[in-house]
């Protein structure tokens, strides 16, 4: 965990999943950061799971990362059928010890996604965290 | 503490059922009874295990059990821990009782869901997740099951083939227990030529979504022997918790709440992995079953696949793992499901078992978790 890795670091007054589509409406993944540890969490966290402290500061993250893992469903909850099949993927994000989660288009194949692919967030709809291939 | 037994065990078929989720939940609380010999008005709480009443129309499901059992003055409760409501339920169960509160309980587990259809079991199901991350972005269970089974077969070389002999194991034991949904034999090609899910998985990794209830009774050890020659003792009970959210685990291979949940069952039992003869675990997908039998011992990580590859899990192997069928081939009522398991300790360790008997056993556990592992419960048991 680096402090170079944030790019940018304030509070906001949005709700925090709010704030969190927003961030990954422009790329970025909306994280807090515990002020005792420096150990990182999602936004919908409210004492550190490491230490348990109640202080967080908001940093934004480059949303880029790897393949960790993921699935291409082909049997979809509601809402999702038009855009089956697609991935669900977890990636690694770039330099920060944090991982997420979110949808991805346009894998039909495990030969489209190798584990370790690199992927960046791009956008937040009706479908999610949406995560593309960089 | 009070020593805990089970003298008493029911349960349904599990599959496709007509009646309603009242009286499937009835007649399994009823079976029950019988078996333990004991009188309805013996019983002072009722503990009942469902996730989705509402599908059926009935919520609120204890004081309408205890009603149809004649017993309407007597206290129960509702308890949802998604696909790990039973375990849970057994759980709050067995502290009741252990701690003095009751002499003898009734915990039922019930589901009934098969009605809905695909669409939206698959829908419903999702919401168990941690919605926001993982069901509101398109995973299904099996897809989540599905990214752990990818990451698993990358990282210790195992095959989607590997994964399909767990699925043929288990359908080999459901086959011999008459109450089972999907009792049939099934071979790996059957599993490989099976219609994709969530890739790796296929629709042969998966339980089935079930009907189903199940029911025991908790006593004291005193209630026992006043009552019955035939019961089984609870020795350890464990519980454990872990991120709800996939992608907050450090390991994707592994789930936190089983390891949590089975070093407290293993102390408070005083046993070790080695000791146990025969296992219930929770395999909602093949892949679940691996990582299972990893967390709670039995074998190294990364060394379940070579465990089953060898045969060392198929029934009276060296550890008989899922001797019922397990969710895979017994099926899947999720409310009922970790109660199930303790009906089919109750039967194997007091000679009920027939065809599907684990040879000697002595120490059965049960292992069954909510969601991917988000919550999770372990009990161990031992004969009389």
């Amino acid at each position: 965990m680096q402090a170079a890795q944030y790019i940018s670091s304030k509070v906001y007054n949005l709700s925090a999943k709010e704030e969190f589509v927003n961030s990954a409406k422009s790329g970025k993944i909306l994280a807090r950061k515990c002020t005792k540890c420096g150990y990182l969490h999602l936004v919908t966290t409210y004492f550190c799971q490491n230490c348990g402290n109640k202080g967080f500061e908001n940093v934004l993250i480059e949303g880029k990362g790897t393949i960790v893992t993921y699935t291409i469903i082909t049997v979809p909850p509601a809402g999702y059928e038009k855009y089956t099949p697609y991935a669900w993927v977890v990636i690694k994000l770039d330099g920060v010890d944090l991982q997420i989660s979110g949808f991805m288009q346009n894998i039909t194949s495990p030969s489209d996604l190798p584990l370790g692919a690199k992927t960046k967030v791009a956008g937040y709809d009706e479908r999610g965290i949406l995560i593309e291939k960089l | 503490m009070e020593k805990v037994c089970v003298i008493g065990a029911g349960s349904t078929k599990y599959g496709k059922l007509q009646d309603s989720i009242t009286d499937i939940a009835v007649q399994a609380s009823v079976e029950a009874i019988e078996n333990a010999g004991i009188e309805p008005k013996e019983i002072q709480a009722g503990y009942i295990s469902n996730v989705f009443g509402i599908a059926d129309k009935q919520v609120h499901l204890g004081p309408v059990i205890m009603s149809n059992l004649g017993i309407s003055e007597v206290p129960s409760l509702s308890i949802e821990s998604a696909c790990g409501s039973g375990s849970v339920s057994f759980r709050e169960a067995y502290a009741n009782v252990a701690a003095g509160f009751y002499d003898a309980v009734l915990a039922t587990g019930v589901e009934k869901v098969t009605h809905t259809g695909t669409e939206w079991t698959t829908t419903y199901f999702s919401y168990c997740s941690d919605f926001f991350y993982e069901g509101g972005a398109g995973a299904s269970f099996p897809g989540l099951f599905a990214s752990m089974a990818r990451a698993y077969l990358a990282e210790f070389k195992a095959t989607e083939e590997d994964l399909a002999m767990v699925a043929v194991k288990n359908h080999d034991n459901g086959f011999a227990n008459p109450k089972a949904h999907l009792r049939k034999r099934i071979t790996v090609d059957d599993v490989m030529k099976s219609a994709v899910v969530a890739s790796p998985l296929k629709l042969y990794d998966c339980c089935p979504f079930s009907d189903g209830a199940s029911a025991v009774i908790l006593c004291s050890e005193k209630f026992a022997k006043e009552h019955t020659k035939n019961y089984i003792q609870v020795i350890g009970s464990g519980r454990g918790g872990s991120p709800a959210a996939l992608q907050g685990r450090e390991h994707i291979t592994t789930i936190p709440s089983t390891k949590i949940a089975a070093q407290a069952a293993y102390k408070m039992a005083g046993v070790t992995p080695k000791d146990i003869d025969f296992a219930e675990v929770h395999d909602c997908f093949t892949i679940a079953e691996l990582v299972d039998t990893e967390d709670l011992g039995f074998f190294e990580k990364g060394k379940a696949v070579d465990a089953v590859r060898q045969g060392m899990t198929k029934l009276n192997g060296a550890i008989s793992i899922n001797p019922s069928g397990g969710l895979k081939s017994k099926g899947h009522p999720i409310g009922a499901t970790g109660i199930g398991q303790v009906v089919e300790v109750f039967d194997q360790l007091t000679g009920k078992a027939g065809e599907r008997t684990v040879k000697d056993a002595k120490i059965g556990l049960t292992h069954n978790f909510g969601a991917t592992g988000a919550s999770c419960a372990v009990h161990i048991f031992k004969s009389v």
